[in-house]
């Protein structure tokens, strides 16, 4: 149960530190102006620029985390029965994570933010029927003034969202309070808060693409931009495969294929360890690391074939593989 | 134990910020901001200030800083009203760094095509920060053979591409330093970075201080919680 | 560390060691956690700008002899005028007992700089900009400020003299820094 708990209780305390940081900066943040309204914050508010901080710093290492944990758990299995609802809500909470970091990387109004938001928004609209429909209505038609307002607005509700996923989670697993589990989550959280300490005071740009510093300007595309760490190996299966369809069921699938996890693990419930498996995830592992330094280098000329290899690897090791080797096992 | 651990650490953060203050900065170059416990150069970000506005403001605008910001430089509250009624578009200490071309905007092409741009955090925004603008500054030179300027252009081995819209304004003695340091073209280049610097981050020595005190205060506490659970709880 | 805790465990000190390890580390905690949560608290005290505005500095050795110089401050129109030798010695001497709002020439000026008036102007019956604040400007019978909506007349001082408007016009806080220099708030 305490084993369950450890991820739980740090994803819990950084969603509660960037929840409390986002409304601090919400005060402040203007749509309209967004880059110079965090300009103002990081100047002109008191300590803004430690706020800022909590919520950069706390968005990479919540990402860190829910990464670290996730694979762990496909590393261990941990996706079978009895655990399946814990992973079913972690894909769930990793989906929502994924959608309000990009919004919330968008929403800084900074040179890569705004060409982010562009190329999304271009393609979510040249799309036909329903498809074009849903992002006419989610970006309000081709971005410029307003569309940073309503963005902040989503962001804002997914946040909630992201709290009420990690609630079900904790209503799932009951956890018990005692003394000695305290003090294990007191060590953690120190543990955490040094890490946390380090990143925000020494290297708080950390993972940022360098050109966001920039204000986004219609008129420029300055080399280099680039979308935060977290979202490069998304970044990397959505640019590899051709158009915006291509993007979208690109990203979709990459999550879709973890949420399908437990159905693609052919093996019984008696076997627990695979050699196989094992070296396979640590593949995989390595692989979403290259497409995500692949999807920083576009404009490399091998960087499309290195990309789509890469992508392909990805399903192919959900798709085929992890149900190969499984079954294989299982017999 | 404890003390044993962090004393090293306590040595090392103090002979680090000792060393930052007693250091020339021409000869190696270097700045005090570098590095993880930099902080601004006070002195040098005034007479870069100085440098800022007797030079670079005559084009160039810092439109995010305002004179009362540069009370953190060390100025007192009558010395930024002082300067802010030297200028001609300020009215007041509370007014912003503005350009001088703001009303009426000019043109790119009056300026040989290229707007000069707001200095307020340039410093954040061009690769290599103060060690770039140092670079640039002191980097015009006369174009190798074999390339052809462009109208208005000036060749600058620091610049991308090489051609700069901006001529070479820094000279030896373009300002009188009130603390007696000989103002040559290398150092103003060098203070006005530290300036620009400061201009872009100005948390950033209080975000070194802080941060050194945060990863001292979370080591200690994570070791004691951990022996806490190791000893008790567990 | 393990091992150390681990042999002491037996010792005759460990019931009280524990306990001060558990209260030590958690009130670090406590300091951890506020320390984390004040610059939250704190980013919602006033900004720079509006802390600047709202202890404004106004310069007022530029303002003309029997002129007023307007600045906006707490959302406030604030008037300060530079009076002449000769409205100071009117001021003076009005008998303060007939005023429809009595109050002497002390109560509205700062004794150490007589030649500043500094009041908000804005009638006090209804509420309405005044006018009066240049030479040209109409002032009414009595010199001083004219509400162009109800009509109220205010003499130099800010005195109410006639019209609807029973109260004299308000005075902001303000101290003066030097004689060139007035701190609004």
């Amino acid at each position: 149960m305490i084993k369950e708990l450890k991820p739980l209780s740090s994803l819990a305390a950084l969603l509660g530190l960037l929840t409390a940081s986002g409304l601090v900066l919400a005060v402040y943040y203007n749509p309209w102006h967004a880059f110079a309204s965090l300009g103002f914050i990081e100047r002109e508010v008191n300590e803004g620029w430690l706020v800022q901080a909590y919520h950069a710093t706390g968005t990479t290492l919540l990402f860190g985390l829910a990464y670290l944990f996730l694979f762990r758990a496909m590393l261990a299995r941990g996706y079978r029965a009895p655990d399946d609802l814990a992973w079913a809500l972690g894909v769930k909470l990793l989906a929502v994570l994924l959608l309000a970091g990009w919004l919330g990387f968008v929403l800084t109004g900074g040179a890569a933010a705004y060409w982010a938001l562009v190329r999304a928004a271009n393609g979510a609209l040249a799309l036909s029927g329903a498809a074009g429909a849903i992002g006419m209505w989610f970006f309000g038609g081709p971005a410029g003034e307003g569309t940073l307002a309503r963005l902040a607005l989503f962001h804002a509700v997914l946040g909630v969202a992201a709290l009420a996923v990690l609630a079900a989670a904790y209503r799932r697993l009951k956890p018990k309070m005692s003394p000695g589990v305290c003090l294990d989550h007191l060590a953690r959280f120190a543990v955490l808060a040094l890490i946390f300490s380090v990143l925000a005071f020494f290297f708080p740009h950390l993972g940022q693409p360098a050109v966001n510093a920039l204000p986004g300007d219609p008129l420029t595309l300055p080399l280099g931009t680039a979308l935060p760490w977290y979202l490069l190996p998304l970044a990397g299966i959505a640019d590899a495969l051709p158009g915006a369809w291509g993007g979208i069921i690109g990203v979709v699938g990459a999550v879709a294929v973890l949420a399908a996890l437990p159905w693609l693990d052919g093996s019984g419930p008696e076997a627990v360890r695979s050699r196989w498996y094992g070296v396979l995830t640590w593949v995989w592992g390595l692989d979403v690391i290259a497409l995500g330094i692949t999807a920083t280098a576009r404009d490399c000329p091998q960087a499309s074939l290195l990309l789509a290899l890469f992508a392909l690897w990805y399903f192919f090791h959900f798709l085929v593989l992890v149900p190969l080797v499984t079954a294989m096992e299982a017999k | 134990m404890m003390r044993r651990f962090f004393a090293p650490l306590l040595a090392l953060g103090l002979v680090l910020a000792g060393n930052a203050q007693a250091q020339d900065t021409l000869s190696p170059l270097h700045f005090q901001s570098d590095g993880p416990l930099g902080g601004i150069d006070k002195a040098a970000a005034q007479r870069g200030f100085l440098v800022y506005q007797t030079v670079c403001a005559a084009c160039h605008a810092a439109s995010a800083l305002h004179y009362r910001d540069l009370e953190a430089l060390g100025l007192t509250s009558d010395q930024a009203a002082g300067v802010a009624a030297g200028v001609k578009l300020a009215d007041g200490s509370a007014a912003t760094l503005d350009s001088p071309f703001k009303a009426p905007a000019m043109p790119a092409s009056a300026f040989g095509g290229a707007v000069p741009p707001d200095l307020s955090s340039i410093a954040a925004q061009r690769p290599g920060g103060a060690q770039y603008i140092y670079a640039l500054l002191t980097g015009y030179t006369t174009a190798p053979d074999g390339v052809t300027m462009l109208p208005g252009h000036f060749y600058n081995k620091a610049f991308p591409g090489g051609q700069v819209a901006m001529p070479p304004v820094l000279r030896d003695n373009a300002v009188t330093y009130a603390d007696g340091t000989p103002a040559t073209q290398s150092q103003e280049a060098a203070d006005v970075a530290e300036f620009l610097t400061w201009a872009a981050d100005p948390n950033l020595g209080t975000r070194h201080q802080i941060g050194l005190r945060a990863v001292i205060f979370f080591t200690l506490l994570s070791i004691v919680a951990i022996a806490a659970r190791r000893g008790g709880g567990g | 560390m393990a091992e150390t805790a681990a042999t002491e465990a037996s010792g005759p000190g460990t019931e009280s060691r524990r306990g001060f390890l558990t209260i030590f580390t958690g009130a670090a905690a406590t300091v951890a956690a506020g320390s984390i949560v004040w610059p939250l608290l704190d980013a919602l005290n006033p900004d720079a700008p509006s802390e600047a505005q709202a202890r404004m500095i106004v310069n007022v050795a530029d303002i003309p002899e029997n002129t007023a110089k307007t600045v906006q401050w707490d959302g406030l129109p604030i008037y300060i005028r530079k009076l002449t030798a000769q409205q100071i010695a009117a001021a003076q001497a009005v008998v303060t007992g007939t005023l429809p709002d009595p109050a002497d020439f002390a109560a509205r000026v700062n004794p150490a700089y007589p030649d500043y008036v500094v009041v908000v102007g804005l009638n006090t019956g209804i509420t309405c900009a005044l006018e009066g604040n240049s030479p040209a400007d109409p002032r009414g019978d009595y010199d001083g400020w004219l509400c162009p909506c109800d009509g109220s007349q205010y003499d130099v001082l800010g005195r109410v003299r006639s019209g609807p408007a029973t109260r004299n016009l308000v005075i902001p806080r303000f101290t003066f820094i030097n004689a060139a220099q007035i701190r609004l708030g």
